[in-house]
């Protein structure tokens, strides 16, 4: 258990990509009345983690850090979401980057949640819990 | 770390872009009465190429609406011409307040987006403490 900290690894790779996703959301918002705009979302982290080739969290999340290259992972993750588009062209409903935004929001605070707890077992284990 | 700060700097050019617009409809709100003023708009565009691949919102120039101006009749007015009529402003008193409206609605949504950016990176920094 305390060689390779999996929990950590996996926490770590939600809170990034619930990071991301709330970046990509919010770039939607600011842009809700560009015209001509298309919303973007990102894969789910379920989606994710099961299309990794081996299923190791390490290489499809952190793949950034290792090879030292910044988003270019997550940019792969990104999709045109489908929604009707305004007369402007404009595909960007505010109510429902709202409730994406919550989700993203909520996936972020089970991560830390995750980690806190994680990091409290350690703790404890030293024998300073 | 770095979309946090991603998401609060194109947040914040999006409030600066609903406020401007909502500046330019105060401005046509208080012309409505001036005589021969043509309602002003802002069109928003993406800024792309700013760096790190976050396209800000900003806003565009000054577009002034070509609608034709009412011709009003009173004989009295000092501007009016011979036939008593004089050119007034083109601005639309519920199309503007419609669009203050709307300007609001999206400068809330963007302060929610900023508020939470601020609460999520709040929760990460939590992690350090005991």
């Amino acid at each position: 258990m305390f060689t390779k900290l999996n929990v950590f690894a996996t926490a770590h790779a939600m809170a990034t990509h619930a990071g991301h996703r709330h970046a990509v959301i919010a770039r939607n918002m600011a842009h809700a009345d560009t015209p001509g705009y298309k919303a973007q979302d990102v894969k789910t982290f379920g989606t994710l983690v099961s299309e990794s080739s081996d299923g190791s969290l390490f290489r499809k999340t952190r793949s950034t850090h290792m090879h030292g290259q910044d988003g270019l992972d997550w940019k792969s993750a990104e999709f045109t979401a489908d929604a009707p588009a305004d007369p402007n062209g404009n595909s960007v409903s505010i109510e429902e980057q709202m409730l994406n935004a919550v989700d993203a929001k909520r996936q972020h605070d089970q991560a830390m949640a995750i980690y806190k707890s994680a990091l409290t077992v350690l703790r404890t284990g030293l024998g300073r819990g | 770390m770095n979309e946090f700060s991603n998401t609060l700097k194109v947040t914040a050019s999006a409030l600066r872009a609903q406020a401007m617009r909502l500046r330019h409809t105060a401005e046509n709100i208080s012309n409505a009465d001036t005589p021969g003023y043509r309602r002003k708009t802002v069109p928003f565009e993406s800024m792309t190429g700013s760096g790190d691949g976050v396209d800000l919102v900003k806003t565009g120039r000054v577009r002034l609406d070509g609608g034709r101006l009412p011709r009003i009749h009173d004989p009295a007015h000092p501007m009016a011409d011979a036939n008593g009529h004089y050119q007034g402003s083109n601005v639309n008193l519920m199309l503007e307040i419609a669009d203050a409206r709307e300007a609001q609605r999206s400068y809330e949504a963007n302060l929610k987006m900023f508020d939470q950016a601020r609460q999520m990176s709040a929760s990460l920094m939590d992690l350090l403490r005991k």
